[in-house]
This record gives structure tokens, C-alpha cells and sequence, in this order.
């Protein structure tokens, strides 16, 4: 986290906080050695190289200033903030001006402030005098500084030259462009640079006619500009604005939050005005963004009060039937009753549960809990299942802990950078954009992907090393890495013999040497040259510290644990854990990935990753509790969905989670919630699992509850609500009112007494509580005794199991395999604008960047077919066919196809098999061999599916409405 | 039971079996798989296996029938069965 050196602390090794509601006009200085200034008479001691701007700031001294902000290198174009020195002449910005030893500043003199006013009185000259009537009216920087230098008159008039008629750019959805007031401070230039890395922004012509534009002068819709907001934060003025600022006014409260979208966890403000949400703004305190936010984060939070929201729990006999509109308690009373029903017709193991990666934690742990004890068996899972449940196996297996060893500030030092299955700059951006500073201060780039990503081609960095490989054969290449390693020498024998159990290191050094795992002999099989794998490895185990990054492009494959496996053999082997800079990142594609799993969400694991079949743990619950735990596991998602087709599974409590859509081979997924007697969905909309539900319970966005989320770096954050729960109840207050109904009593008045039992019974988590998350911000877990402040940086003396321990990584060939019949290899993905399933961003402006899903065909695999771009293309697999847009692209080799699976219309996982992962059952997404042909008319699944939209939104439609009868009992 | 489930337990075990080889002989990766069914595993999805492999052991791969026995000595030594 950020800190600086406050000069009122007498204490000079125990440096204070930053306030993050406050701007320190530039940059903190990260050296150790300490010089003192005066400033108006007042000693101040800061780290070398703060600028004096800064140092006053510290000292609760405002220089006026315009053009500096302390996410932004000094610039020192507006020289509002000049300052007096002793012994130097003139009047130097301070914002561009280091303190040195003995300094003396004086920041008001009646020069200065002479000096002052003529700026403003130059930049008012040129600028609207609409401070009533502007959107900025209260919040605008220039206004403030207006006051702040006692502006009282323009001597220049307003009859010169100006730019006061330009035009406004409306074109972007979020926020508009209007250079009329704009002071071309270029905040926003310097925003888009070095914040967000994208580089969009210049300021185009000279002198008089500077102006900012967005790429070639291109509308901002059209520009390369990514909305990720950073400019209209830095805007001291109204020129980028908030559209719904403009609409509705200032917000006159907020409140600090954390966003529910991907695994890196931002924090904003939610500013409001009354329970309206006027905007979300990135919180400078939140130590995963520190200030920084997407455009999904930013911006697409208008699906909180979309009108398709659920706002009344409803029940109905059969799927045919219409929803009927009923009170919480006759839904809870008739799901308890439909569940009793089943277990004393099929048995106690009969019914299951879903919890989500976009819930609490403590919601997913009162899922559980309520599978657990109120069910009365282990069916519980988690959609973790089809994303990252390798990763908890493949790092428990050899490092012990089921999580990601860093924080994201870490990836700061490190000198070789690897991503792998991953695409950060659209799935995780504000990381993405970390990452891409660090490319730009010169840490070398490794990307192991089919896809050439966009982090290949960052601005102003070095060149990356790109393993294009063929899908299915990352065991290959980590293989093929680890033998370089091995081979040439490169391993770090000292962190080896000390950290590591010497049996296995033994076992795996053995194999991984093997002519057969080296990279002339992986060539044929990955595709990877053998001399980029060689000089990959060596750009990776040469330099003193190298970070792995990873995704799901890891993990959904039939070697995902595998390869996972491998990931953390190359870390140890290297010996790169331990240290900042280093270690094994999984980057979590939704936002409590970590939280889910953490929680016990897993059928074999209770909270905290201790299994089911330990007596012990399971006593220590079951006395918590009152009830008695199942010592075997349940049934995993997919294990679920082939014993609802077998007749002997019935009955499902899904807490936000889309089955239908996510998983693979959507026909198998939709004949087993068919043949399901009750499906309960506790969701925010009718999503297309709902539309095979029985039971439909209102649930709460991120907005509308407290709680907590535990991003990919194993921070716990704070969730506040901001606005009411839409339907009366948080989704905590729904489980444990069905917990209730079934006779299982649960009672909580807070989530914060949940998180007290989840402390109580997980040994990571003794530390945790409310009151400390107040107090510390966020916390990294394991936070315990042994670390009662959380964990920044794992495994720095020892691992959990003692000794890391190498694992043997034979490469196995998947099943999928192209053929004559299915020659291409569809390997799927998600885009920077829509959310996994896009429920939440297709109900929001973010679908103006990508209205529907396509398939991306390399032209050479196009004009063999005779495929043009925008043409319809049957896309065929061994299980299924769709039909999507054709979409040429070279981001991929020829033979491999792309898609994005955020339409449900689009049916990408009908054609995904549901092959998985050998050790957890995680769908192989990653891998799907195909044959694409034009065509001219929908698949029959896409006919089906619309037929069956449509009716399914006539059934709902009177409920919405309220026209159905109100509480209505339908058989059951 | 169906058709599709028992040959999806089929396809797991064996699956679990194939990136186990490196293990060793066929006991020692019995064993592994043994193992790894007994924590992962549902109850059902165990005695399907178990019923599948004492009527037809012929759809089971030699190390999988292996498994599958020391997977049944495993089953006999957990608590009595669950009652709530």
C-alpha cells in the first residue's frame, strides 16, 4: 500500500497512511533517505525527491494548482503552483522542483500571488462563464482555484480569440467531451499515458490551437480510448463529465465499496444523492486499484436499476406454467416443502446447492452452511468449478495453500513478467494497466496463449515474447521450460535444497531433464519454435525476480491441474516465492472467486480448505453448527447435472449463478434442469437458468448489501451497502430464511456475525473481523496469530505443508482432437466491455461495444472456406452446433477460432464438450475441435432457444407487471 | 443410473488413472487413484463404480478394477453411514 512520510510523526520508521480523500499534487517519493525543508516557516522532513508541492501538501500547506495530481507525473505546464526558494531566482513550479537539504519555501508572497491571478486571469479569458449553470458547478477544481487565488477580474476581457464555440463529443455513452472548457492541462493526456497505459489522448497543434483529441482526432467512440475513466477523473474541470452528472447534479454523499465485477477487487466511491446512484468513483484508498477503475467498474452499474430486475420472489408448479407472484414467506415455505418432498421421496442426497463467485462471502459460506447442515449432505459447489478449481488443486498439491502468492503491487519488481491463459488488459484491466507500467519501466513480457493479447502490443514497451501454441498442449511447454531450466543450470539450487522436499524435487528433476520433455521434442507437439521456448526460459530464470501470471486459459483444459502443477514446479525450481516480484498469480475471473472457494463452497471441503473426511474439523463444525456433517464429499456441478439426467438427483438451490449459459455443452445442462422436480434461482434477473426454475427469490447486487470480497490477491474487502435490497432482503437474510423454513434455524442480525463464526472455524481467518477491516482497510489472508495483519507476500519462510513439493507433469494429448471432420480448435475467452455471461453488462450501455458475440477466423482458414468478414458461420463440434458472425482476425494461428460467450442467443457452449479436468471435473472450455462453414439461417438449438426465451418472458411478463394474481398457490 | 453417468465415471477414473502413470507400477497408481476417488468423489458416484466394477469389470481398465477394490477396503474403514 502507498505511504508517505508524515513529518509530524516523530516516529520516522513508522510512516502514516495516506489520506486517500486528499490530492498531494504529485507523486510519493520511494527513497529511503530523508531531507528536511522549510516551507512557510515550517520544518518538514520527506524522502529525497518528493517535490516541494508535495512536501507542503504533507505539511497541510495547498499550493494552488491546476495541472499536477499526485497519479500523475509533475508536469509543471500550468505554474499556478510557482513557489519562492531562498537563493534561487524566480519563481519555480513546485510541483517540478525536488526538495533539497535546508530548502527554504515560501509559498505566498505578494508576487506570487500576483503571478497567480494573471494565470487565471489568462485561462478565464478562454473559458465559459457558466459556473451556475455548468455540471462541475461545486466540484470543479478551476472554480476552486478561481477562489483560492482571489480572482476578481479578467483584464483581458472576453472579446479576443477563444474556443468557447467548439463543438461537444457526445458520442461516448458515459461521459461526454466538451472542449469549450477545457485548459489543456492535458491531466487527461497524462491519465490515458500513464495510468491507464492506452495512449488514446494527445494534444494535437500548438501554442494557441493545442487542443486534446482522442486518437487521429477521432470522435471518442470511435477513438482507441477504452473508457476506463481515468481522464474524467483527472479533469479539473467540466470539460469530461459524467453524463449522469450532467443529468442529476453533484452527488452529496458516498460511500466506500468494492466493485462485483472481476478478481481484482477495486475500490469506489459510490457517490449518491439520496439512495440514486449518481456515479462510482475509483477510491485512491483501495489497495488493489489505488484509484483506478474500468469501464465495468466505472461505468456499467445501471443494471442495479434495470427494469428487468426481480422484485418479488415467485413461485410456479412446472416450468409452463406462468410466475406467480407471492410473499417471501409462502416462496421460502413452498421451496422447503418441494425440497422436504424430494429427499423423503429420492433420499437426503437427492438435492444440492450452487453458491456464486459474485456473492459475499458470507453468503457463499450461509449456502454451504445450508447444504451442509439444513440438507443434510456435501452437495454444495461453486462455479469456481468451471473456472479455477485447478488452481486450488494444483497449488495445495505443491505449495499447500490454495491461493495466489502475491499482491498486485508486487508485480512493481519484477524483471521478467509471464503471462499465461490470460488476456488482463479486457478480463482484469486496472491490472492490466499495472502490469503495462511495469512493461514501460522495461521488465520483459512473456505470453504463453494461442491469442496474440493486447499486452503484446504495449506502447512504449519492449518486445514480448510470444508462445503462440496450439490449444491443448500448455503441459508442453511447461515442460519444455522446465527442461531449459534444468538443462542449462538455471535452477536456484540454495532456494531448492532449503525450501523444497528433496524426494520430489528429485523425482520431478528426473523426468522434467528427459530428451522428450525438451523443446525440440515439444516443438512438433505445441507448435513453439523450440529456440523462443529457450529463450523464454532463460528470460525467465535469468533475471532476479520473474512473476508468473495466470488464467483460465490454465485451467479449462483436461490438464488443468497439471498445468498448474507445472506453474508452481517452474516458481520453485527458479525460486521465485517468497519475495515481492516473484511467485504464482491466478488472476480470478469473477469477483470472489477466491472468497467462493475459501468459503467451502467445494463438496470435499468445509471453509478453509479442510476436507470433509477429517474427524476433527468436521466435529469442531458440527458442534458450531448443531448438526451432524456428511464425512463424504457431494457431487460436483457436472456430477450434479448427470445424476439429475439419471433420475436420481432432484432438487437445486442456485444463488447467483447462470448454469445455463456458463457451462459446457448447454444440451446436457438444460435436459438435467428439465429433469429436475424444484430448481430455486435466487438471482437479480430471470437469467436462463431461472427460466427452468420452480422458485424464483429476488437477489441484491453489490449495492444493495454488506459483506465481503476476497480478490485475487487473498484481500478481503469491505462490501457496503449504499441502497435498499430491491425486494426488502439481502441475499444472506434469503438463505438464511429458506435455512429457517427448512427447520435448520439460523440467526444473524449482521453479516459481520457470520464473518465471527467464519473466523471461529477457519484457521486462516482467526484474525478477520470487522472491526479490523475498518481499522486495516483491507486484510490479506492468513490473518492470524502468527500474521494478525494478513499475509502480503506467501510462503516467505515455509509453506503450509512444510516443504514445497515438485510435482511429475506428463503431458497427455486431450481427447479433443482436430480431424478431418473438425479440423479448427475453438478455444474461448471474454472481451473488455461484457461480464462472463453479460447478464449485468448487456442491461447496460457497455453492449455498445459489443452487441453480440463472434467467431474469430485467421484469413487463411477464412479463404479456404470462402469466409468473408460479417458473414454467418456454422460452427459445428462433436456435440453441438451454433451459428455466430464471422469476424477475421490474425490474433490467433491459422486452425484456431475464437469466441466470447456473453449473449446467450450466441449458444458458444453449445458446441463445448464437457470433457474436464482429470483431477477436478473443470470443463475444458479451452479446447474444442470444429468445422465452420457459411451459412444462411440460425442453428435449430438458436430457434429453440428463442422460441423458449419468448415464451419464458410471456410467463414472466404478468408477474412483472403485477397483472398475475397475487399470491397465488399453484400445486405442488 | 444412466447410461451417460456410469460412462462419465468410466472416463474420470480412467482419466485420473492416465495423468497418474508416472507414479509407478500399477499398484502405486491404483493406489494414487484410489485415493483420489475416496476425496473428491461423491458416495454415489463411488458405489456406481464399485457396483460397475463387480458386474462388469470388463468396461475397466486393469488399474482401474485395482482402484476400485482398494477404493471398497477405503470405503469399509470410514465412520458408519451418515445419518442425520
Amino acid at each position: 500500500m502507498l505511504q508517505y512520510y508524515d513529518p509530524n510523526s516523530s516516529d520516522t520508521t513508522n510512516p502514516q497512511p495516506l489520506n486517500p480523500n486528499t490530492d498531494y499534487g504529485t507523486p510519493a517519493s520511494e527513497s529511503k533517505t530523508l531531507v528536511s525543508v522549510a516551507v512557510d516557516g515550517r520544518n518538514i522532513t520527506v524522502p529525497e525527491g518528493t517535490s516541494v508541492l508535495r512536501a507542503a501538501a504533507l505539511a497541510g500547506i495547498n499550493i494552488p494548482k491546476l495541472c499536477a495530481s499526485d497519479n500523475l507525473e509533475a508536469f509543471g505546464s500550468c505554474r499556478l503552483c510557482a513557489v519562492e526558494i531562498e537563493g534561487r531566482r524566480g519563481y519555480p513550479a513546485s510541483c517540478t522542483t525536488p526538495v533539497a537539504e535546508g530548502m527554504s519555501v515560501t509559498t505566498q508572497t505578494g508576487k506570487l500571488a500576483k503571478l497567480r491571478r494573471n494565470i487565471m486571469e489568462l485561462y478565464i479569458s478562454d473559458h465559459p462563464l457558466d459556473c451556475l449553470t455548468c455540471p462541475a458547478n461545486g466540484d470543479c477544481e478551476l472554480q476552486d482555484m478561481a477562489g483560492a487565488v482571489g480572482l476578481r477580474e479578467v483584464r483581458y476581457g472576453f472579446d479576443g480569440e477563444n474556443h468557447l464555440d467548439t463543438q461537444t463529443d457526445n458520442s461516448n455513452p458515459y461521459f461526454s467531451f466538451d472542449p469549450s472548457k477545457c485548459i489543456v492541462c492535458s491531466r487527461c493526456v497524462r491519465a490515458c499515458a500513464e495510468v491507464q497505459g492506452t495512449f488514446a489522448l494527445t494534444i494535437e497543434g500548438r501554442g494557441f490551437d493545442s487542443k486534446v483529441v482522442a486518437s487521429q482526432n477521432d470522435s471518442f467512440m470511435n477513438s482507441e480510448c477504452v473508457s476506463c475513466g481515468a481522464c474524467v477523473q483527472a479533469c479539473p474541470t467540466s470539460t469530461l463529465m459524467e453524463k449522469t452528472v450532467i443529468d442529476a447534479g453533484i452527488p452529496e454523499h458516498s460511500v466506500v465499496t468494492t466493485c462485483a465485477y472481476c478478481g481484482v477487487g477495486c475500490s469506489f466511491k459510490a457517490e449518491m444523492k439520496g439512495d440514486q446512484l449518481i456515479r462510482m468513483v475509483p477510491y485512491k484508498g483501495g489497495a488493489a486499484n489505488q484509484g483506478h477503475s474500468c469501464v465495468k467498474g466505472r461505468f456499467a452499474f445501471g443494471y442495479a436499476t434495470h427494469k428487468d430486475r426481480i422484485k418479488e420472489p415467485m413461485i410456479r408448479a412446472s416450468i409452463d406454467d406462468p410466475w406467480q407472484v407471492v410473499s417471501w414467506d409462502e416462496a421460502l415455505a413452498f421451496s422447503a416443502k418441494r425440497l422436504k418432498a424430494i429427499q423423503a421421496q429420492y433420499g437426503r442426497e437427492s438435492i444440492g446447492g450452487i453458491t456464486s463467485s459474485r456473492c459475499t462471502n458470507e453468503e457463499t459460506y450461509l449456502v454451504q452452511k445450508l447444504v451442509r447442515a439444513a440438507f443434510g449432505n456435501n452437495n454444495t459447489d461453486t462455479c469456481a468449478r468451471v473456472c479455477h478449481s485447478p488452481t486450488g488443486y494444483g497449488l495445495k498439491t505443491t505449495m499447500g495453500e490454495s491461493a495466489g502468492t502475491q499482491t498486485f503491487d508486487s508485480v512493481m519488481k519484477a524483471d521478467t513478467i509471464v503471462v499465461i491463459g490470460a488476456n488482463p488488459t479486457d478480463a482484469h484491466p486496472v491490472f492490466g494497466s499495472q502490469l503495462r507500467r511495469r512493461l514501460r519501466q522495461g521488465a520483459q513480457l512473456i505470453v504463453i496463449d494461442p491469442r496474440r493479447i493486447d499486452l503484446l502490443s504495449t506502447p512504449h514497451a519492449g518486445k514480448g515474447i510470444h508462445l503462440a501454441l496450439r490449444p491443448g498442449t500448455n503441459v508442453a511447454v511447461v515442460n519444455a521450460l522446465a527442461h531449459v531450466i534444468v538443462t542449462e543450470g538455471l535452477e536456484d539450487q540454495a532456494f531448492i535444497s532449503s525450501r523444497c522436499d528433496t524426494e520430489a524435487y528429485n523425482r520431478w528433476r528426473s523426468f522434467i531433464a528427459e530428451q522428450r520433455n525438451s523443446p525440440e521434442a515439444m516443438e512438433a507437439v505445441s507448435g513453439v519454435p523450440a529456440s523462443t521456448v529457450r529463450e523464454a526460459a532463460r528470460a525467465y530464470a535469468e533475471v532476479e525476480n520473474a512473476a508468473i501470471y495466470y488464467g483460465l486459459g490454465v485451467t479449462e483444459h483436461s490438464q488443468g491441474s497439471t498445468m498448474v502443477m507445472g506453474i508452481a514446479n517452474l516458481a520453485m525450481a527458479t525460486g521465485n516465492i517468497g519475495r515481492e516480484g516473484g511467485g504464482v498469480n491466478p488472476l480470478r475471473g469473477q469477483n470472489n472467486v477466491q472468497g467462493s472457494c475459501d468459503m467451502g463452497s467445494f463438496p470435499h471441503e468445509l471453509p478453509g480448505y479442510q476436507h470433509v473426511n477429517d474427524d476433527v474439523v468436521r466435529s469442531r463444525f458440527e458442534a458450531a453448527w448443531g448438526a451432524t456433517i456428511d464425512h463424504e464429499p457431494g457431487l460436483r456441478i457436472p456430477n450434479m447435472f448427470d445424476a439429475a439426467i439419471a433420475g436420481t438427483f432432484k432438487g437445486l438451490y442456485i444463488q447467483g449463478e447462470d448454469i445455463a449459459q456458463s457451462d459446457p455443452n448447454t444440451q446436457h445442462v438444460e435436459a438435467a434442469l428439465r429433469a429436475l422436480d424444484c430448481v430455486i434461482v435466487q438471482d437479480i434477473f430471470l437469467n436462463e437458468t431461472a427460466k427452468f426454475a420452480h422458485v424464483l427469490l429476488p437477489g441484491s447486487t453489490f449495492l444493495e448489501k454488506n459483506g465481503t470480497f476476497t480478490n485475487a490477491e487473498r484481500r478481503i474487502n469491505r462490501v457496503r451497502k449504499v441502497m435498499a435490497p430491491i425486494a426488502g432482503m439481502e441475499d444472506w437474510q434469503v438463505t438464511m430464511a429458506l435455512s429457517n423454513a427448512l427447520g435448520y434455524p439460523m440467526h444473524y442480525n449482521h453479516p459481520s456475525e457470520i464473518m465471527d463464526e467464519i473466523a471461529a472455524l477457519t484457521p486462516t481467518f482467526t484474525g478477520v473481523s470487522y472491526d479490523k477491516l475498518e481499522q486495516l482497510g483491507s486484510i490479506q489472508w492468513p490473518c492470524n496469530d502468527k500474521h494478525p495483519e494478513g499475509m502480503p507476500t506467501m510462503h516467505v519462510n515455509d509453506f503450509p505443508i512444510g516443504k514445497g513439493r515438485f510435482a511429475v507433469t506428463e503431458y497427455l494429448a486431450t481427447e479433443e482432437r482436430s480431424s478431418r471432420r473438425f479440423p479448427l480448435l475453438l478455444t474461448t475467452g471474454r472481451i473488455l466491455s461484457q461480464y462472463n455471461v453479460g447478464s449485468q453488462t448487456r442491461r447496460t450501455d457497455n453492449s455498445k461495444w459489443h452487441e453480440q458475440d463472434v467467431l474469430e477466423i485467421h484469413p487463411s482458414d477464412a479463404e479456404l472456406r470462402g469466409i468473408h468478414d460479417g458473414d454467418w458461420l456454422g460452427i459445428s463440434s462433436r456435440v453441438g452446433h451454433t451459428v455466430l458472425r464471422a469476424q477475421l482476425s490474425e490474433r490467433m494461428l491459422p486452425g484456431v477460432v475464437y469466441t466470447t460467450f456473453h449473449h446467450p442467443g450466441s449458444g458458444a457452449n453449445v458446441v463445448t464438450t464437457d470433457n474436464s479436468d482429470w483431477a477436478t471435473n473443470c470443463p475444458e472450455y479451452k479446447v474444442t475441435a470444429v468445422q465452420v462453414e457459411v451459412v444462411s439461417q440460425p442453428s435449430e438449438w438458436q430457434r429453440n432457444f428463442k422460441r423458449f426465451d419468448k415464451r419464458q418472458q410471456k410467463l414472466l411478463k404478468p408477474a412483472m407487471h403485477n397483472e398475475g394474481s397475487q399470491h397465488a398457490k399453484p400445486t405442488d | 443410473m444412466s447410461e451417460q453417468q456410469l460412462s462419465n465415471l468410466i472416463k474420470m477414473l480412467e482419466q485420473i488413472i492416465a495423468n497418474n502413470l508416472h507414479q509407478g507400477e500399477a499398484a502405486e497408481v491404483a493406489e494414487v487413484a484410489a485415493t483420489h476417488v475416496h476425496n473428491f468423489w461423491a458416495r454415489s458416484m463411488k458405489q456406481l463404480i464399485i457396483n460397475l466394477a463387480n458386474t462388469h469389470p470388463e468396461q475397466l481398465s486393469t488399474v482401474a478394477l485395482q482402484a476400485v477394490v482398494l477404493l471398497q477396503a477405503k470405503s469399509v474403514g470410514q465412520p458408519a453411514s451418515f445419518n442425520p
